[in-house]
């Protein structure tokens, strides 16, 4: 287990080199000199362009800024942002914890919707609540979560007034009304995918030798089916949608976005549009590292599970 | 449910008996092979034609694509007339599914939006599968260290969580439909890439290359065969790519990246109605359902194509 994971976390070191390159030298091409941008668009002073270059290093070659770049990253610090003036660090983490709530309240919502959607579908394969699971996982599939963010809206705060439309709300409970909708509508697709996996895996175990056995020495059916085939079956889908943490990070960017909530997504958003490119590096280098050491924990616990994998 | 306990209980029952073999036809005369053959390859054995939804999500996307082609004939209004004395009228006679914060009529923004949407998510498809495709078939064919090089290389921009990635050249490039597209194109590249790869690992196999190399064909000519193999996969590839582009750039257009106003575009309708939602919803729905309706049917016509290429799927 100690070999595999060492050299799985050594296989990450070229990807992360890479993509940061890539996330470097990707606003190293812009057709917009970030110095002019920094000083608000207008025609300015070569002294005062100058000034700015030297402030943010732009005056150093490209191999030097990149590794000053890495070196700070390194050290937690992301640079300034260029728009708000503020460290981008500390905007990460301010930003972060509300985000963190809303994909943590979607996947709460998922494995509460999905995985008994996902029983009942196999146990009653071809019956009709089988039909309405696989139509709901039809439809949640194709529904963008901007969409059915919308539609959310509509339904529950606009027309029902059951829900707040929009913004973070304050105290516990507040904010948990405030963060249902978004959450719900992120969960959609989740749900759907999740369900059908669940589904296929269920109808591997309830088939399977242990269940007979178990229904033969007199297991009632649905406590067979709940403690033999449903905790076997779920041991494949906990690791896929473990993967499904990093979508669910980048679908949150637009369900914040429609929801006005000021979370990490926003933050993306806010610097893309304004070009704001420290805080395009950060939050990406941010989001991709997630990225990465979320599939690395869901290898690791696969691989715990699992022994053929270590031995690949 | 007792019918169900039933039937897995039925697992303690001893294996069936396999039924005995049916006795076996008289054999077919070559005309009757013949026409046999040909009726395995027809359209009407084609599982597109005998699945009722594969065959309803054609019809869709059929005339998804008509309306878009037909949009200056079919729209009622030109797209971006604005009326301010009916601003946000609901629906009417007029204005089948009424009007936008503009007064523009929104039935005939959905019409020209076809238009932009679809040819958008076309040329996303196309720029992927231009870098895509002939990378894949090198890496497949080759293998070895340009095969280890390529597929490296797919594992970083796969790194990315898509639509991130698309951000981040937006942001370099600036906003705007081209830099969207652009930008979806290469974040499409490894998936089409790997698709094409995996083909051509089977493929390479196969006793006609074999042949090809054997009678002193080229690498670029046996290249050209195996790609005329691969054709069937990379169009099923193609037509569920096209649903997932219209998903992406609207998400794009509808973050205010992609599509600029007041070009009419479904994921730009999206984010004019969103603004005004509590006014009035149906921009955004109208926006919204189109989306929906459009990639539910490039999927599951992908879907129906896979399954049209499949001749075990044939009866």
């Amino acid at each position: 287990m100690k070999t595999y994971i060492v050299r799985r976390v050594i296989q990450m070191v070229p990807v992360l080199f890479f993509t940061s390159v890539i996330i470097f030298g990707m606003v190293h091409l812009s057709p917009m000199d970030p110095a002019i941008i920094l000083a608000g668009g207008h025609q300015t002073s070569p002294e005062t362009l100058a000034q700015i270059r030297a402030k943010y290093h732009l005056d150093k070659p490209i191999v030097e800024q990149y590794l000053l770049w890495v070196r700070d990253a390194l050290h937690g610090n992301l640079g300034i942002s260029f728009r708000l003036q503020q460290d981008v660090t500390s905007l990460i983490l301010q930003r972060l914890p509300i985000s963190l709530e809303l994909v943590g309240l979607a996947m709460l919502l998922t494995v509460l919707m999905a995985f008994p959607l996902g029983i009942l579908a196999a146990v009653y394969e071809g019956r009709v609540v089988d039909w309405i699971a696989s139509l709901l996982a039809f439809i949640g599939v194709a529904s963008p979560v901007y969409f059915t963010g919308i539609l959310g809206v509509l339904l529950f705060a606009f027309h029902l007034g059951w829900l707040p439309a929009f913004g973070t709300g304050d105290g516990f409970l507040d904010r948990l009304a405030h963060l249902i909708l978004p959450a719900a509508a992120l969960a959609l697709n989740m749900v759907a995918l999740t369900s059908r996996m669940m589904r296929a895996s269920m109808l591997e175990t309830l088939s399977a030798d242990y269940m007979r056995t178990a229904l033969a020495k007199g297991v009632s059916y649905w406590g067979a089916v709940l403690k033999h085939a449903a905790r076997n079956a779920l041991i494949p889908v906990v690791t896929v949608t473990g993967l499904q943490v990093g979508f669910l990070l980048v679908g949150s960017v637009l369900v914040e976005y429609t929801f006005g909530i000021g979370g990490l997504g926003s933050l993306i958003v806010d610097g893309v549009q304004n070009s704001d490119y420290p805080i395009v590096q950060g939050t990406t280098l941010f989001v991709v590292v997630v990225f990465l050491v979320i599939n690395l924990i869901v290898d690791l616990l696969y691989a715990l599970i699992d022994p053929r994998v270590r031995y690949n | 449910m007792a019918w169900d306990r039933g039937r897995h209980a039925a697992a303690l029952a001893e294996p069936p008996v396999p039924a005995p073999e049916p006795d076996p036809l008289p054999p077919l005369t070559a005309e009757e092979r013949v026409r046999e053959a040909a009726r395995r390859r027809g359209w009407r054995t084609s599982p597109l034609y005998r699945n009722k939804a594969y065959l309803f999500a054609l019809f869709v996307v059929a005339a998804v694509v008509l309306v878009g082609l037909f949009a200056p004939v079919l729209a009622p209004y030109p797209p971006d007339q604005p009326d301010l004395s009916s601003s946000l009228a609901p629906p009417s006679p007029e204005h089948l599914l009424g009007t936008d914060k503009q007064g523009r009529d929104i039935l005939s923004r959905l019409i020209w939006g076809t238009r932009t949407t679809l040819l958008s998510a076309l040329f996303v498809v196309f720029i992927s599968e231009v870098i895509g495709v002939p990378l894949g078939l090198i890496a497949g064919y080759f293998g070895g260290w340009v095969d280890a090089l390529i597929m490296r290389a797919w594992d970083v921009l796969l790194g990315f969580p898509a639509l991130l990635l698309a951000f981040v050249i937006v942001a370099v490039f600036g906003r705007g439909l081209t830099n969207a597209v652009i930008a979806l194109g290469i974040v499409y590249v490894p998936m089409i890439s790997r698709i094409v790869r995996g083909v051509v690992l089977v493929q390479r196999e196969l006793a006609y290359v074999e042949a090809a190399r054997a009678l002193g064909a080229s690498h670029l000519r046996v290249l050209g065969h195996i790609l005329r193999n691969s054709l069937s996969p990379i169009l099923v590839q193609s037509t569920i790519d096209l649903g997932y582009a219209i998903l992406d750039l609207a998400a794009l257009s509808y973050l205010g990246l992609g599509v600029q106003p007041p070009t009419a575009d479904w994921g730009a309708m999206l984010a004019d109605g969103r603004e005004y939602l509590i006014l009035s919803p149906y921009t955004a729905v109208a926006a919204g359902l189109a989306i929906m309706i459009a990639v539910v049917a490039f999927n599951l016509l992908g879907d129906g194509l896979q399954a049209h290429f499949d001749p075990k799927r044939r009866r």
